[in-house]
């Protein structure tokens, strides 16, 4: 016997299903929201009944490096590839501007040479270059897009004039020695190689058939960051304030007082605040580039007097330099090398529209205003131009687009970089001072002061020579190409 | 008992009138008169085995060598802690050594209790000080969660175990221990046999602690403050260990079957923490699961129930005390200087601090267990117990000995061999505090190889 009220019921039933249907993505919503709240309450979850702000750092870390740049991440990314286990050291890396606006890493041209005329700078670009060569292989990042450097192995080309020939050939043999594929040209071969250039007061070229040209500084550090921050490396957005050190006074052999510091935190200012946090930590990394100098005095360094141990400084300051961005429809071609003439100018092709990207070095006495990073045009007219038209003609029809200026961290005492531990402040290590070629020999300066640290001693590149000795007994090692 | 238990409670007057040049030398040399004191406890003269009797606080040869190893740890948690609380104000100094010597007191009367109720009470009390000692004098963010852990382990295994006192005061009509032990089996229904057993052992199982149950001690361990440490390693652990040995009387029938899981757990985690110990980059975590594996296998000795192996079980816990305690103090010296406890940072330490090196050196042979240190005797026995009981355990016990004696020399040639870190060769010289408090810990070790029959317990 059928009952009605028995159809009626699944008819009711069927109605409320079907009417259900529209209100089930709310309910999964609702369920979703359920269950976050559920693995917030249960232990495992990062809830905590304290209001702190997130973005202080931790309040302990092993190694804290000072300085978010390429140096920085390079860092950061060698330690946490050479501890042996997973979560060996904590690292922190605190940068003060994570838009990167003064940052010389990002304003740089990009360029990387091995023309060096120290044997340390051609291996660390060598190695470097390398690097860069297999980026995939060693920052490639698993279920991420694969890292593009756009490096243009274009090579760069030395100009050398008769005065200083000798010293491009003495270059040029060390260069060979190291492994550096340079080879040198004479005028008509210069010429013959690329028509587009006026060889007058050239007497030898040297250029790069590999492993040199230029790439893009953005694409590194990002790089390095999104690998060093997936291998656990912790970034901070904070600004460097202070130290909390403690002090040891002994007499060196000679009966000398040495004051020794060694520092027991690190205090991070939040940008745009009053909060703070002190950063205990067991090793400081200053890769603050060319703000390290400033960095250093917050440890008294310079309060010494200058020609003791303790008085030893760090000699690196901000020194502003400007790029222009030209446009020449009938400039030279795609094959344009990474130009450096004796006078001090450069220029290199800036993707494939007839751009290209040029600058000099001013001299000594007219060094620009370090305060700001605003550029000067008349520069460009009055140092630059001349120049550039000079050794290319079709230079003399060009128009600026753009410019910008960006601060190298300028070692003012042999514009080399400064790798290596302080003779005084036991647990700070330097990775600054490289005074415009940083950029290109970030990897493998990296590299090496990640073995400094952790395995006491140089291990692939021996770097001793680029330590703090050589500023402690006054010896420049000067490089002998630099633009 | 009277005698060390006032001095112990008016040493918190003392930290609070002290003055503050004088507060912790006098504390220290307070509580060393009472550790010396405490040494008279280590004579058992009375046939029965209780002596100082009294109706509430007994010495019996079980709980007179924990007892003594307690008062004596207050004086090394005094001295440990000297330096780092150095730079807070006065007040929080005063605060602190009062948590301590609050920590020392429950601690007395729990070992001491002839009632199963005050033992309980003071059971929970303990956890007070060290968690505050742990959320509020930690190192780093993750104290509040260590705290957490610490905290809610113990009590969600510790409110049965009331309850299951209570039943058993209902049942019987005395928890008095004195009484309880010369009872027959005690009538439980046997549709609760289980539920009993496991409510009276699972306290004591996660405070010593058993293997699944663990979690709480890498944290609490590597997130407290050296003295924190300390009396976790040395002492709050063996409270366990002492609560099992006594429960285990009253529960004597059912233990044959309802403890094969507990021992197989036991077994597991003796290799599975000695395993963990050798990936460790944080020291004080290296030390945490070290003091694990030893304890686990404690465990498993109470729980067969052989004179042997309750003998063993308490020289182990005594022996381990001794030399956990011993090896929190020795990172703690490191991180005093360096602030940092990773293995990887902290190396090549022997030739800075040569001697310091020895303390190493002894202390990670003692956690080796080297003949003729009774962490040896006690590993023995017990692992002869065990073989006893049934002999695959050999497998486990075998093994287990061998990944502890690997991991030991491991963090000794990490720290102290291998090329000196550029940022660790200026340090500051190891003290004479620092060299007193290694000795002081490694010589009653030393002495125990003389006369062991201190600390075997009942069953000699």
């Amino acid at each position: 016997m059928e009952c009605p009220e028995g159809v009626l019921l699944l008819l009711s039933f069927t109605a409320i299903f079907f009417s259900c249907e529209h209100t089930v993505p709310e309910l999964e919503a609702q369920l979703a929201a359920m269950r976050k709240k559920a693995a917030d309450a249960l232990p495992g979850s990062s809830w905590s009944p304290f209001d702190i702000n997130p973005n202080l750092p931790p309040e302990r870390a092993d190694i804290v490096i000072i300085g978010g740049g390429v140096m920085g991440w390079s860092i950061a990314y060698w330690l946490k590839q050479k501890e042996r286990v997973r979560e060996g050291v904590k690292v922190i890396v605190v940068e003060r501007d994570l838009t990167y606006s003064q940052a010389s890493t990002v304003l740089s041209a990009g360029g990387i040479r091995q023309q060096f005329s120290l044997p340390e700078n051609i291996h660390l670009s060598l190695a470097s270059a390398d690097f860069m060569r297999n980026i995939n292989e060693h920052l490639g990042v698993l279920n991420e897009d694969p890292v593009d450097l756009q490096f243009n192995q274009s090579g760069y080309l030395f100009l050398a004039s008769e005065e200083v020939a000798h010293i491009m050939e003495e270059n040029y043999s060390t260069q060979r020695q190291v492994g550096a594929k340079v080879t040198l040209l004479s005028p008509t071969q210069l010429k013959e190689k690329f028509p587009w250039i006026n060889t007058d007061g050239v007497a030898l070229a040297s250029y790069g058939l590999e492993n040199e040209g230029w790439f893009d500084p953005w694409s590194l550090l990002n790089a390095f960051r999104r690998k060093a921050m997936s291998m656990g490396v912790i970034q901070c957005c904070g600004e460097v304030t202070d130290f909390k050190y403690t002090v040891s006074m002994m007499t060196s052999p000679g009966g000398d007082p040495v004051v020794y510091k060694r520092i027991n935190s690190v205090k991070v200012q939040m940008p745009k605040g009053l909060e703070y946090q002190m950063v205990e930590c067991a090793i400081v990394v200053n890769a603050a580039g060319a703000f390290s100098g400033k960095l250093a005095e917050m440890l008294g360094i310079s309060s010494n007097p200058k020609d003791t141990i303790a008085g030893t400084p760090v000699p690196v300051e901000p020194r502003k330099r400007y790029i222009y961005v030209v446009h020449c429809p009938d400039g030279p071609g795609l094959d344009t090398p990474f130009l450096i003439d004796y006078s001090g100018m450069y220029f290199r092709r800036e993707g494939l529209g007839g751009n290209y990207i040029t600058g000099a070095s001013p001299k000594e006495a007219d060094e620009p205003d370090t305060s700001n990073l605003e550029v000067d045009h008349q520069f460009f007219e009055d140092s630059v131009w001349p120049r550039l038209a000079y050794r290319v003609p079709a230079f003399e029809k060009l128009k600026v687009t753009s410019a910008w200026a960006g601060f190298y961290d300028y070692n003012t005492f042999d514009q080399n970089g400064i790798i290596g531990d302080h003779p005084v402040i036991n647990n700070m290590y330097f990775a600054t001072g490289f005074s415009g070629h940083g950029l290109q020999q970030s990897p493998a300066a990296g590299r090496a002061v990640a073995e400094l640290i952790l395995d006491g001693n140089f291990k692939t590149l021996d770097m001793r020579g680029l330590g703090f000795r050589r500023i402690m007994a006054q010896e420049p090692i000067l490089e002998r190409n630099i633009l | 008992m009277l005698k060390i238990l006032i001095p112990t409670l008016l040493l918190i007057p003392t930290s609070w009138l002290a003055k503050a040049k004088w507060l912790w030398p006098t504390t220290l040399l307070h509580s060393f008169i009472m550790t010396l004191f405490s040494l008279a406890w280590l004579k058992n003269t009375s046939e029965t085995n209780w002596s100082t009797l009294n109706p509430y606080i007994a010495t019996d040869p079980l709980s007179s060598p924990l007892l003594t190893l307690t008062c004596w740890l207050l004086p090394l948690m005094i001295l440990a802690s000297q330096d780092h609380l150095a730079q807070d104000p006065l007040v929080r100094q005063r605060i602190y050594i009062t948590l301590l010597v609050t920590l020392q007191l429950s601690l007395i009367m729990a070992f001491a209790a002839t009632e199963l109720t005050m033992f309980y009470v003071m059971f929970e009390t303990t956890l007070i000080p060290t968690l505050i000692l742990i959320t509020r004098w930690g190192n780093q963010m993750e104290r509040l969660n260590a705290g957490t852990y610490f905290l809610f382990y113990t009590l969600a295994t510790s409110l049965p175990l009331l309850i299951t006192l209570l039943a058993l005061q209902n049942k019987t009509g005395t928890l008095s221990l004195l009484i309880i032990q010369l009872l027959g089996p005690i009538p439980i229904s046997p549709s609760v046999n289980i539920i009993w057993w496991t409510t009276s052992l699972l306290a004591f199982l996660v405070k010593m602690p058993l293997y699944g149950v663990h979690l709480w001690l890498p944290k609490a361990h590597v997130e407290a403050p050296i003295a924190g440490s300390m009396s976790l390693a040395a002492v709050l652990l063996k409270l366990g260990g002492y609560g099992m040995m006594r429960m285990m009387l009253i529960l004597s029938p059912l233990a044959k079957e309802l403890c094969y899981p507990f021992i197989i757990l036991a077994l597991w985690g003796v290799l599975m923490t000695s395993s963990i110990c050798l990936r460790q980059t944080d020291l004080k975590s290296l030390i945490a699961y070290s003091s694990v594996s030893h304890m686990v296998l404690v465990a498993a000795a109470i729980l067969i129930q052989t004179p042997w192996g309750l003998t063993g079980a308490l020289i182990l816990m005594i022996a381990h005390g001794l030399t956990s305690s011993a090896l929190f103090c020795l990172p703690n010296t490191n991180y005093e200087r360096t602030h940092s406890r990773t293995m990887i940072l902290t190396r090549g330490s022997q030739m800075i601090l040569p001697l310091m090196a020895t303390w190493w050196l002894i202390t990670c042979l003692a956690n080796l267990a080297l003949p003729p240190l009774p962490n040896l005797m006690g590993e023995l026995i017990i692992i002869s117990a065990l073989l006893g009981w049934s002999t695959w355990t050999i497998i486990f016990t075998g093994a287990g000995a061998l990944i502890t004696r690997t991991y030991s020399l491991y963090m000794y040639l990490m720290t102290q061999r291998g090329p000196v870190p550029n940022h660790m060769i200026s340090m500051n010289p190891s003290t004479s505090r620092e060299h007193l408090l290694l000795t002081l810990h490694l010589l009653p070790l030393l002495l125990l190889v003389f006369k062991p029959t201190t600390i075997w317990g009942s069953a000699y």
